[in-house]
């Protein structure tokens, strides 16, 4: 069925293409290829397959993309090692967020603006970027009107908490009697949840082994709430910043660099606050956590095999969770708003660190090249294939996407996610970026296995970042 | 063009026309990048950038003399080196022991003990990982069943450093095993012959023939083995990443971080040919044991 | 005669019978030495849900579904189609790169070692330890400039490239082990067959090789046991098309889904038989090359 279908096509097209060739003789269809780096997963699987089934160049030419398709552990040693080693190998590129300064200044990743200006068609999907993505995946330096990046799977953290027990009619009762708080479960209950809540949701769901839990007993010793504490990548900075910010705390802000400082701003009374409220909740979570490996993948295998009860993690890893084949409670598992710091207005501020990645041109493709490749871009980021990407598993890029009503309906963390957008901010994205954000994982890992205050943590991350910042002339 | 030929291949170039094809190789593949990287580190440079590299004299190599970092990577690596190499020794020599006999299925049953040298590392860094992980990890359950109490083996420095430690020494320790029980077969007949006569217990009779007679195989296990670990990274990186904190960040894994994530080529370069003269210090303490076991014989 | 001598005479000692009552003793002791591998083949055949049981399961439903989903993976966009990971490909390039890079290793360290066991030069001992010290650095420390190197030359992603990498890699290995063995073989045949009117090819081919069969099994066998898992060259120098199983594999460690358990180890598993099966197959020459050829002196 498969194989007639596609002759028949492949018939169709031939002779399309030979009426076109017949009215416009000039025209002669020239083979282009877009070699793009791409982390191997769903997304990017996505944007490939859906790219081969769908995608026509409409200059004529014969366009192929073709992903280079690199394991995520060593995804960015291996863009890196190209992109230093000059082998100019990739059209695209997948960056994270975070690395975009360092490919820049290296002369690798092409400015945008002089295409954008001269084509309204990506000025139209410009504006209709949400202006977290703009800023955090698109602008370097930091915030300013220079663009390089759109924006591939915009990610943020939501919560994963598990129906059968937070909507359990008897759970529920017994928090209200124990916390005279609401244990969370539905969307608004959720959304007026803070960290005192969630930390009481943590005692409260702590079950040994054979003790009741929901309907049943547990089967084995139960943990209420989990986030991320591993040394890896940048796990711990993604849950510790959002403390920081929340309390008040900040980062070197590169956005006011030479004047902006690290010494007095990263290890205020405000951030050391919010970095010791994360540690005093942290105490609930899973005994991994004592080990400073229980990083984004380790909270989610333990949601999925039913050892705590509520996490937060991102939206991106949310897939696995609603199939049967590897969540053992892919029926039950509710997404919704992560919690956030009240504030005394009553309010709750949910500051938070963006995820996912832009994706961005370099800059030694020819003039032809480039023109076929925003092409791409216009395809990927027009509005159907958008849909279509959020319907199978993807974040769409587009607020016009995100406000449609049916959207809330394509995947259950949508509603939240989008909501959750206009908190996000990012960690640094300048070249020292790597170095900063090592050492940084370094001190919090330190913090969260007992080898250090929270306050010593910071003060050395401080004293870190002020030397090495000075020493490249970020700091005066 | 035949006079050419006749030349070349004269006797007395055939040692050097017979080598020239391998020095050749190693020349280009080995050296010559050696010495690029050694020209790297009297310069500012970074890969990364496309910034041209200026002089910087000895510059790296006294900050990276000076890092106290680099020195407290160099003593975590001795750390993990002492105990997994010692314990290589301990578990290859056993091992060995029980294979210097003959007995039925004695190939079948020696390829189990060697299969985990087979392994890729990835294999070994995340199986052994999890089977350390406090919740799902076999070990851990082991433990919590007797115990009571979940256990966080890494969560401190000594239990992060015996859980890279158990993993590499598990892997590498059949290596060990070859070399001794190749010492061990070889052992003469007429020594035991002699000690059989002299009715000496067998205690006695490992400690008179059979240890001495392997103990120069257990030297360059020994000091092979520290070699090759020195080098540990894959089974750090996957075990711990170098965690708690810093506990088990060995200097591969930072060299790793300094060239590859921060590409500061000078500063891995300077580091690198600091590696390197203690790697060659180190062969040439292999080599001259060598020698002398070889001329007391 | 040498103590180390006498480990490579060939001659094994008698070893002592040991019967079935050894069999079984030793075969328990291997059996949980292998336990870990044991237990990752197990998972190969586990749902996630199997291997991830608390408390862990020994028995359970096997599945095939893993060593499919090594291969075929459902398509993305959600039209229920099967789709090729390029697995396949991938075992491909691990067995050509390491096959065609262990081979040029060895017909260049076969040729080398005749020539340093022969005819040697001046200062050969020199050059035999530049020659070792080659194989004992760090691979990190040499990443950097051969990466900087294969941009100029145009050599990154190629088969090419890796390959001439990886025989330069065995290379040492194989020539301190060949030179070992052909210092074993008596010069002397080799001249009466000079006399004889034997051209140099001959002597080379149809005397020495056909005697060194078991010594180049033996360096094969190390050289592709060393080869087959290397993942940091392997990580930074191949492209899509030119990958191996080492790098690829890392794709089941993290994307949606931590680490995809039965998969990984349905990868681990296929990619141990190989050189399980070669392993086995030469077992018997291997106790030669451990020490790398540095006994033999």
């Amino acid at each position: 069925m498969k194989s007639k279908f596609s002759i028949a096509s492949a018939l169709a097209a031939t002779v399309v293409a030979g009426a076109l060739t017949v009215a416009s003789a000039p025209a002669v269809s020239k083979d282009i290829v877009l070699n793009m780096a791409g982390p191997d997963w769903g997304p990017t699987r996505f944007l490939q397959e859906y790219f081969n089934k769908t995608y026509k160049a409409k200059s004529g030419n014969n366009v192929k993309l073709v992903f280079d398709f690199i394991p995520w552990p060593s995804f960015y040693d291996r863009v890196a090692a190209s992109l230093t080693s000059g082998e100019k190998k990739y059209q695209m590129i997948i960056s994270d967020s975070q690395w975009i300064g360092t490919f820049i200044e290296g002369g690798h990743f092409m400015k945008l603006n002089k295409y954008i200006d001269a084509d309204p068609e990506l000025q139209a999907i410009m504006k209709d970027i949400h202006p977290a993505m703009t800023e955090n995946y698109s602008t370097y330096p930091h915030k300013s009107k220079n663009y390089y990046g759109f924006p591939q799977f915009p990610d943020t953290k939501v919560t994963w908490f598990r129906n059968d027990l937070f909507c359990h009619d008897g759970e529920r009762a017994d928090f209200k009697a124990k916390f005279n708080q609401v244990l969370p479960c539905s969307y608004d209950e959720w959304k007026n949840t803070d960290w005192d809540v969630w930390a009481n949701v943590g005692k409260f769901f702590r079950r040994d082994k054979g003790a009741k839990l929901g309907d049943g007993v547990a089967e084995h010793d139960f943990y209420g709430v989990a986030y991320q504490a591993g040394k890896v990548g940048d796990f711990s900075s993604m849950q510790i910043l959002a403390f920081i910010w929340q309390h008040g705390g900040d980062i070197w802000d590169e956005a006011n660099a030479p004047n902006a400082q690290a010494e007095g701003v990263v290890n205020s009374a405000a951030a050391v606050k919010g970095f010791q409220h994360y540690l005093d909740i942290l105490k609930y979570a899973p005994p991994v956590h004592k080990t400073g490996q229980m990083g984004i993948f380790a909270i989610q295998e333990l949601f999925m095999q039913g050892k705590v009860g509520a996490i937060i993690d991102w939206a991106g890893v949310a897939p696995p969770a609603l199939d049967p084949k590897v969540s053992k409670f892919a029926d039950k598992t509710g997404f919704a708003m992560t919690p956030g710091l009240r504030k005394s207005d009553g309010s709750i501020d949910r500051t938070d660190n963006i995820g996912g990645q832009p994706f961005v041109l370099t800059t030694w493709n020819s003039e032809e090249v480039t023109k076929e490749a925003l092409e791409v871009v216009k395809w990927w980021m027009s509005k159907d294939v958008q849909i279509e990407f959020s319907k199978n598993g993807g974040e769409p890029g587009l607020m016009s996407v995100m406000n449609m009503p049916e959207y809330n309906d394509f995947l259950p963390w949508n509603r939240a996610h989008a909501e959750l957008l206009q908190y996000q901010k990012d960690v640094w994205h300048t070249p020292e970026m790597f170095e900063m954000l090592t050492q940084q994982q370094e001190e919090f890992d330190k913090a969260i296995t007992g080898q250090k205050t929270a306050k010593e943590a910071m003060d050395a991350i401080a004293k870190f970042q002020q030397e090495l910042l000075t020493e490249v002339g970020k700091i005066k | 063009m035949r006079d050419f030929w006749q030349w070349m291949f004269s006797p007395s170039r055939r040692g050097p026309m017979l080598i020239a094809p391998a020095l050749i190789m190693l020349f280009v593949m080995n050296i010559f990048p050696l010495m690029w990287s050694f020209g790297l580190s009297f310069f500012h440079y970074k890969a990364s950038s496309i910034r041209p590299p200026t002089f910087a004299g000895l510059y790296y190599y006294e900050k990276v003399l000076t890092d106290p970092v680099v020195w407290e990577r160099m003593q975590t690596t001795a750390l993990i080196v002492a105990m997994s190499v010692l314990l290589q020794l301990v578990i290859g020599f056993a091992l060995a022991m029980m294979f210097e006999k003959k007995f039925p299925l004695r190939r079948e049953i020696l390829m189990l003990v060697l299969t985990p040298m087979m392994l890729s590392f990835v294999a070994v860094g995340v199986f052994f990982k999890l089977f350390y992980e406090p919740t799902f990890g076999l070990l851990s359950q082991a433990y919590s069943y007797f115990s009571g109490e979940p256990l966080t083996l890494l969560a401190t420095q000594w239990g992060a450093v015996w859980g890279i430690v158990i993993a590499d020494a598990w892997m590498w320790s059949p290596f060990v095993m070859l070399l001794v029980l190749a010492g061990l077969v070889s052992v003469p007949d007429y020594l035991y012959e002699a000690a059989e006569v002299d009715r000496a217990s067998k205690w006695k009779r490992f400690t008179t023939v059979t240890f001495p007679y392997v103990r120069g195989l257990l030297l360059l296990a020994l000091l092979f083995r520290t070699i090759e670990t020195f080098k540990i990274f894959d089974v750090v990186y996957l075990i711990t990443n170098g965690g708690p904190g810093t506990s088990t960040e060995t200097i591969a894994v930072y060299v790793y971080r300094v060239a590859f994530q921060f590409f500061k080529t000078s500063q891995s370069s300077a580091l690198s040919y600091i590696l390197l003269f203690i790697v060659i210090v180190l062969t040439n303490l292999y080599l001259y044991f060598v020698k002398k076991r070889g001329e007391e014989g | 005669m040498s103590v180390l001598m006498s480990l490579f005479s060939r001659k094994e000692r008698r070893l002592r019978e040991a019967g079935w009552g050894w069999t079984l003793f030793a075969g328990i002791i291997s059996l949980i030495y292998f336990f870990p591998v044991l237990w990752i083949i197990m998972t190969a055949f586990k749902t996630r849900a199997d291997a991830l049981a608390t408390p862990p399961v020994f028995f359970f439903t096997p599945t095939l579904d893993n060593f499919v989903a090594v291969f075929y993976r459902v398509a993305q966009t959600g039209s229920g189609e099967a789709i090729g990971t390029g697995m396949g490909g991938f075992f491909f390039n691990s067995i050509f790169v390491a096959s065609a890079g262990v081979f040029l290793a060895l017909i260049i360290g076969t040729l080398a070692s005749y020539g340093f066991s022969r005819y040697p030069l001046k200062g050969n001992d020199t050059y035999l330890f530049v020659v070792l010290t080659t194989r004992m650095l760090p691979p990190i420390i040499v990443i950097i400039p051969i990466f900087l190197m294969f941009r100029m030359a145009g050599l990154s992603g190629s088969y090419i490239g890796v390959i001439l990498l990886y025989a330069a890699f065995n290379l040492p290995f194989s020539i301190w082990m060949m030179k070992s063995f052909f210092d074993e073989l008596s010069p002397d045949v080799e001249d009466s067959a000079r006399m004889d009117g034997s051209s140099e090819f001959g002597v080379f081919f149809k005397m020495c090789i056909p005697q060194l069969k078991a010594g180049l099994a033996a360096t094969a066998v190390f050289a592709v046991i060393l080869t087959w898992n290397e993942f940091l060259f392997a990580l930074l120098l191949t492209s899509t098309d030119t990958r191996t199983v080492p790098v690829a594999m890392a794709r089941t460690i993290g994307g949606e889904i931590g680490v995809e358990w039965g998969l990984l180890a349905a990868i681990i598993t296929l990619f141990l038989i190989p050189v399980f099966g070669v392993t086995y197959l030469l077992q018997n020459h291997l106790l030669r090359g451990v020490t790398f050829g540095t006994i033999k002196k």
